[in-house]
């Protein structure tokens, strides 16, 4: 190989690694059909978590209430205010959201566990949040600008980083919370949620997640 | 006599010369490839496609590949023979389509992908496929809730060559794997096939008589399965299938299967199609080359309004 070429390979890499770059290259040639052996969507999901997840729900996510009024009225307008405009065309929209309010009701049978939470004092339940460890959907990833999914090699890829973002929440927040008489506490919630047909209240996929003492 | 035949397969000759040599008279062409019609699934794509060109004016070479990669290159070849403006393509094979997709490309033939995916970008104008790993999750989670979080359990899977039949299963356990008291006791491939679908339940079941559920990779396969338990007397064993099909829409209104995930396999072919037509005529590409649309769980609930792999509304 010529000093040249290995040049070019140095300063190929001083560019990979300067380039803060969250996503993975897309190889063009995939060669099978699993994910290729580089490719580790739980570090991906750990390593940008505190650095442009948090900031990025943070910034972006708007009060529960006031999303989903909108959402009702305007989802593709919610969608640009409160999560990815650039999603693909077909998906249903995801948002970005804050909530606050007591739990008047809990699942914690199933191992994919829920609360129901009246954020508007109204007593009935406005919102579902996945408390795990068994979650559904992906909507913390669809909420987020700055992932395609041309950006990945293939479907596969890309649906388990969405599963490595429900994972890794369930590890770092969801399995710390308690279980037991959570009815009548408070709950406080930075997530995402996705609108989707059918549902009876829209589930919300925490970020981060409190609740608060028995009363 | 001899002269009479010999002058009109000259003037035959000389008709399609002329054919060919003046295409500005004739409406361009829109090659559509699939697997066999033997699949309503395939067939809703191919009906779709043609629909959809010929209402823009295109005349259409529909063709089957049977999903031999080998049958696929022939008639790619064909394809590009014809003089192809464009090819609608659900291929036959992630990893031996890309080489016949470019041999079209650098024939000048720009080809539209449906359905499945290739392993290479770059290659096809544009790849749209349903989000397979997404339907196979709606699917296990009504599974799941079905099975109430518990019991025995048999997979069936597709043809091996196919991405989807992979993706799905993935997306399945991707679910599935978190419900411990779930336990798979077989997991087979039937090869997308119906009457493979039976004897390989039929063979299950004697072997596994406490099951309780079946996940299956298709519809076929699951229409397959359900049969084979109704023969057995087991019509208590809930079974969930992926296409959404006419045969699985009347099985669930009449309590049967139980479940199934609609493709939009005419919305996607149509779209390809429209696509094309964009690029044939404008020569824009569309703006993602690979592009997801999301599948819809089917239950009792919607399966009245499911006709030819579209939901009415």
């Amino acid at each position: 190989m010529t000093k040249q070429s290995w040049l070019l390979i140095a300063l190929t890499a001083a560019v990979g690694l300067s380039a803060c770059k969250i996503l993975p290259t897309p190889s063009a040639q995939g060669g099978d059909n699993a994910s290729s052996s580089a490719f580790n969507p739980d570090k991906m999901v750990e390593d940008n978590w505190a650095s442009k997840v948090i900031p990025y729900l943070q910034q972006k996510a708007g009060p529960f209430a006031q999303v989903h009024a909108l959402a009702k009225i305007d989802p593709a307008a919610a969608g640009s205010n409160y999560g990815n405009p650039k999603k693909q065309a077909n998906s249903p929209w995801t948002f970005a959201v804050r909530l606050e309010g007591k739990v008047v009701a809990a699942n914690t049978q199933s191992r994919a566990a829920t609360i129901d939470v009246d954020v508007d004092g109204d007593g009935k339940a406005d919102a579902r949040v996945q408390i795990g460890p068994a979650m559904r959907g992906t909507a913390l990833r669809d909420s987020l600008d700055f992932v395609q999914f041309n950006d990945f090699t293939n479907q596969i890829d890309f649906a388990q980083f969405g599963k490595a973002f429900n994972a890794y929440v369930d590890k770092t927040v969801l399995s710390k919370l308690p279980r037991d008489g959570l009815e009548g506490r408070t709950a406080k919630v930075l997530g995402a949620y996705t609108i989707e047909g059918g549902q009876d209240l829209p589930l919300v996929t925490p970020a981060e997640a409190e609740i608060g003492p028995k009363p | 006599m001899k002269l009479t035949r010999r002058m009109t397969l000259a003037a035959f000759a000389g008709m399609l010369a002329i054919g060919t040599a003046m295409p500005a008279y004739a409406a361009d062409l829109i090659a559509i490839i699939t697997p066999s019609h033997d699949n309503p699934f395939f067939k809703a794509e191919a009906v779709g496609a043609e629909a959809k060109a010929k209402e823009l004016g295109y005349e259409t070479l529909v063709l089957v590949h049977d999903d031999d990669a080998n049958k696929q290159s022939q008639l790619i070849d064909t394809a590009i023979g014809r003089g192809a403006k464009a090819i609608i393509l659900d291929n036959a094979g992630a990893d031996a389509t890309v080489a016949a997709v470019q041999k079209a490309k650098d024939a000048g033939v720009p080809s539209f992908l449906i359905d499945r995916e290739i392993n290479a970008t770059g290659v096809a104008v544009a790849q749209i496929v349903s989000n397979n790993y997404q339907g196979a999750q709606l699917g296990a989670q009504e599974f799941v809730k079905l099975m109430g979080e518990k019991g025995n359990y048999v997979e069936l899977v597709g043809k091996e060559s196919d991405t989807n039949a992979g993706i799905r299963s993935k997306g399945y356990h991707d679910v599935i794997d978190d419900y411990p008291d779930l336990k798979m006791v077989a997991q087979q491939s039937a090869n997308w096939s119906q009457t493979e679908a039976y004897s390989k339940m039929e063979s299950i079941l004697q072997a596994n008589p406490n099951v309780k559920g079946v996940i299956s990779g298709n519809d076929t396969m699951a229409m397959g399965a359900y049969a084979a338990l109704a023969a057995a007397g087991r019509k208590d064993v809930i079974v969930v299938g992926f296409d959404g099909s006419n045969d699985v829409r009347d099985s669930i209104t009449s309590g049967g299967i139980k479940a199934t995930v609609l493709q939009p396999a005419f919305a996607q072919a149509q779209m390809a199609v429209e696509q094309a037509n964009d690029y044939i005529k404008n020569k824009k590409s569309p703006e993602k080359e690979k592009q997801l649309m999301d599948c819809v769980l089917i239950n009792g609930d919607n399966a009245p309004k499911l006709e030819t792999f579209a939901l009415k509304n």
